[in-house]
């Protein structure tokens, strides 16, 4: 049957119309949704199955599995190939399918079908009978009102001698899904946004008192006035944080103080402060008395060859073709700093140049200074002010955030608005009573399956069998002999 | 400060007591329902064949009444015992699995009692309870350092933010098990169409509902969870195992959502994927236990 429907239809249609009608209605189904959701579930699944012991417990248990658990381990599964398919899949379904839907779903709430059939009625899984003495139209005010009360909005329409009815409620709620589904879409392109025109400086690095660039086309630079800590008395920093200054081209734009958990943002660019560490502040001149150097360094970046405990850092001067390297004292008592190779004092620092001649050839100078001291390694004046502290921040750019925020309201308030105000229909007919006096309704709620949407309209009928103190007849029929196609004849949206 | 943690502990102990009665009555009223009539019956060949049916009977609903009432005695000494340690730490139950899964037996428990009363069916009350017994269980199978009130990783430290993100998750899996419990009642009916439980449609809107005040908060707990990752890490996703665990969790319960509006899958089939939903719940609550990354530090490690 259907497929001769599909055949005559077919004979009059493009082949390329058929393909595009085909994959129209294959975005608009339900049914494939479902499978594409399950995909993107399995994927979502073996992604974080991958960042557990879980397939290793398995392999372990049955060896045989080891090269699939290893294929797992190796799979990046979150940027992978099939999971950005999948992705793109929903997003084109979701949109098709809203497009699909409105037209239907609009006239449902602004222009919808009165219209009923009694068979309808009379097979519903649920329905209402009851004699009124007044006549049609008055019975049809009567009930009307009744439902008002309870928010309902009522509409009907004369066929001969009856009059059919619709009464419906949270009409508009019925578009919360709309909102629903397209902030998925939001969301994912926030993330896209993000990721293509945003950037994230997982160690970026101000010793107090500096002044470092951001890059990455903004303009701004950081100045770290002082790095403040407090400590418990285990030992554990209970907390710390960072005094900052915002620079863009030159000028004062932002002063503000940063903690774990509570960062700063200027113009989308927002600092984070995530660790800290020891700095030593030097000033490097040339013999001629140029100036080559005049900053700190941060220490505990690098680790030292010999000693890989010590605080050590390094920094390029690229005037000169050389690389100073800087390592502090080893303060964790655990190493037995007696026996570093370096035997520093406290606050003393160990400095290196090395120095790369024009023939590539690479001169090592050391030397150890205290605070305060100058030392001369080579053709340079090193003088090493004192110690101090750097901050390390992360810096992030996300402009996809602004979308993101728009898309969770929208996805928690649809979901919202389509779960507590549910649509809520009642069809009814109105005819002459049997004898000619008065008249007879019956109605129905389109409640097939809803348990809730049943026991509402029961309420309803309750308090119309108290209010107008009538006798009302409930019949309920099994669902296997309810008739399902009758109810979607009486409306083509449900 | 000390006191405190000693009191919301013996509160708990006092509301673990309620739980286990609570389920006890709840078995007794619902198997109590059940007779096992036995008959013998002499077939015309003269072998005898014996019969047996289990049918209604209408004892035992005082048991229900008890069970409704330690159950709700539970809900105020768990509660209790939150408010103690809330009161203690100064902030929400999130330092560790001990916290909790304390929140969430209190929850649970509220939880399944308005879906109780709401709906005026105790026979869930025997699974529910039976998942708050469990959990009961590990709690106290916990170690005693986690009884502790202790300093929290500083990266924890955004009070309102963690407060609702936890609370939501709390709120989100205690709705998901009534409706896990709405889904074996359910599958029980409509196979043996047993008269004493609720009837399949009654059954399948349990799980609905719970489904549809769970479904929102767990998206809010991913929500929150990446705004906060931002405040903490710079980063709003960032493919942790725990964030993903809970976004299975949702696309799961997405998935049944769908089920619903389709004909063939409403009705049994939705109600397997609510049984695999609540799998999914317990795999995220308990991935701390295989999971790295940055939400291995609730004190299991
Ligand atoms: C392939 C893309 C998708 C399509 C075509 C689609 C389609 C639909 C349709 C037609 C409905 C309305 C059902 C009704 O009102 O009777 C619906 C409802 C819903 N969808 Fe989707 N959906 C898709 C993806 C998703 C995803 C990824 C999720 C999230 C996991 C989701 C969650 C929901 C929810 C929560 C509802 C509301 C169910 C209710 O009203 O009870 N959908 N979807």
């Amino acid at each position: 049957m259907a497929q001769a429907t599909v055949d005559t239809r077919g004979s009059r249609r493009s082949p390329l119309e058929m393909v595009v009608d085909r994959i129209w209605r294959f975005f608009c189904s339900v049914r494939a949704a479902v499978v594409e959701i399950i995909i993107l579930a399995v994927l979502v699944l073996l992604g974080t199955l991958r960042g557990s012991d879980a397939p290793q417990w398995l392999a372990d248990a049955i060896p045989a599995t080891q090269p699939a658990v290893d294929w797992l381990y190796d799979w990046d599964v979150f940027h992978s190939l099939p999971l950005m398919l999948i992705l793109g899949v929903l997003c084109v379904a979701i949109v098709v399918c809203t497009l699909n839907r409105v037209p239907g779903i609009w006239k449902t709430i602004v222009d919808p079908t009165i219209r009923t059939n009694r068979s309808f009625l009379e097979n519903a899984e649920l329905s209402a009978a009851y004699q009124s003495a007044a006549a049609p139209a008055a019975a049809v005010g009567e009930l009307s009102e009744s439902l008002q009360k309870h928010r309902y909005r009522v509409l009907h329409e004369e066929r001969g001698a009856d009059i059919h009815l619709y009464a419906d409620k949270n009409r508009y709620a019925k578009l919360g899904t709309f909102p629903f589904h397209l902030a998925l879409i939001l969301i994912l392109l926030g993330g896209i946004v993000g990721a293509r025109y945003g950037f994230r400086e997982m160690t970026f690095v101000v010793p107090e008192g500096s002044v470092r660039e951001v890059g990455h086309g903004t303009g701004l630079s950081v100045e770290l006035i002082q790095f403040i800590d407090s400590w418990r008395e285990e030992g554990i920093p209970s907390e710390y944080r960072s005094d900052l200054v915002i620079w863009k081209n030159g000028e004062k734009v932002k002063e503000g103080t940063i903690t774990v958990n509570n960062p700063i943002s200027y113009d989308n660019v927002t600092f984070y402060q995530s660790s800290y560490g020891q700095a030593a502040a030097f000033r490097i001149t040339d013999t001629d008395g140029n100036l080559l150097f005049d900053d700190s360094i941060p220490l505990g970046q690098y680790t030292a060859v010999n000693n890989p405990d010590a605080p050590a850092g390094l920094q390029q001067l690229p005037q000169i073709g050389s690389q100073l390297n800087v390592i502090g004292q080893d303060q964790d008592p655990q190493n037995a700093p007696e026996l570093d190779d370096l035997q520093l004092e406290n606050g003393q620092m160990f400095l290196q140049l090395r120095q790369t001649a024009d023939d590539g050839s690479v001169e090592i100078l050391t030397g150890v200074v205290d605070p305060g001291e100058t030392i001369q390694l080579g053709s340079v004046n090193i003088e090493y002010l004192r110690e101090k502290r750097f901050t390390l921040m992360q810096v992030a750019s996300n402009p996809g955030i602004p979308i993101f925020f728009a898309a969770s309201f929208l996805l928690v308030a649809g979901l919202a608005v389509t779960f507590y105000f549910p649509h809520r229909r009642i069809r009814g007919i109105i005819g002459p009573g049997s004898d000619q006096t008065g008249s007879r309704v019956l109605m129905a709620p389109l409640a097939r399956w809803d348990w809730s949407g049943q026991r509402d309209f029961r309420r309803i009928i309750e308090r119309i069998e108290t209010e107008s103190r009538i006798a009302v007849t409930i019949n309920e029929r099994p669902r296997e002999h309810a008739a399902s196609r009758s109810e979607s004849a009486a409306d083509a949206s449900e | 400060m000390e006191s405190l943690v000693k009191l919301s502990f013996y509160c708990f102990a006092a509301g673990s007591i309620a739980v286990a009665a609570s389920w006890v009555s709840y078995v007794l009223f619902t198997i109590g329902r059940v007779r096992l009539r036995q008959a013998e019956l002499q077939t015309s060949a003269g072998t005898t064949v014996r019969a047996s049916k289990a049918e209604f009977a209408p004892g035992w609903t005082s048991a229900g009444r008890f069970g409704s009432m330690m159950a709700w005695f539970g809900v105020v000494m768990m509660g209790l015992s939150v408010i103690f340690r809330t009161a203690a730490s100064h902030r929400g139950p999130y330092s560790n699995m001990y916290e909790f899964s304390l929140a969430f037996v209190f929850v649970l428990l509220l939880i399944y009692l308005l879906f109780e009363r709401f709906y005026e069916v105790k026979q869930l009350g025997v699974i529910v309870l039976t998942i708050a017994g469990a959990m009961c269980l590990y709690i106290w199978s916990l170690p005693s350092y986690m009884r502790e009130v202790d300093a929290l990783n500083p990266a924890l430290q955004n009070r309102p933010l963690m407060t609702v993100h936890v609370s939501s998750a709390i709120l989100a899996y205690a709705t998901f098990a009534v409706s896990f419990a709405a889904a074996i009642l359910y599958l029980i009916q409509v196979r043996k169409n047993v008269s004493w439980l609720p009837s399949a449609d009654m059954l399948d809107d349990i799980g609905y509902r719970a489904v549809t005040v769970g479904f929102p908060l767990l998206a809010l707990v991913l929500i929150l969870g990446s705004v906060w990752a931002h405040e903490a890490w710079g980063a709003y996703w960032s493919w942790d195992p725990k964030e993903t665990a809970a976004l299975f969790t949702w696309l799961v319960y997405g998935v049944y959502l769908h089920t619903r509006t389709l004909r063939g899958w409403r009705g049994e089939r939705s109600a397997y994927v609510l049984l695999f939903g609540f799998a999914a719940v317990v795999f995220t609550y308990y991935g701390n236990y295989f999971f790295g990354g940055m939400h291995a530090y609730g004190g299991v490690n």
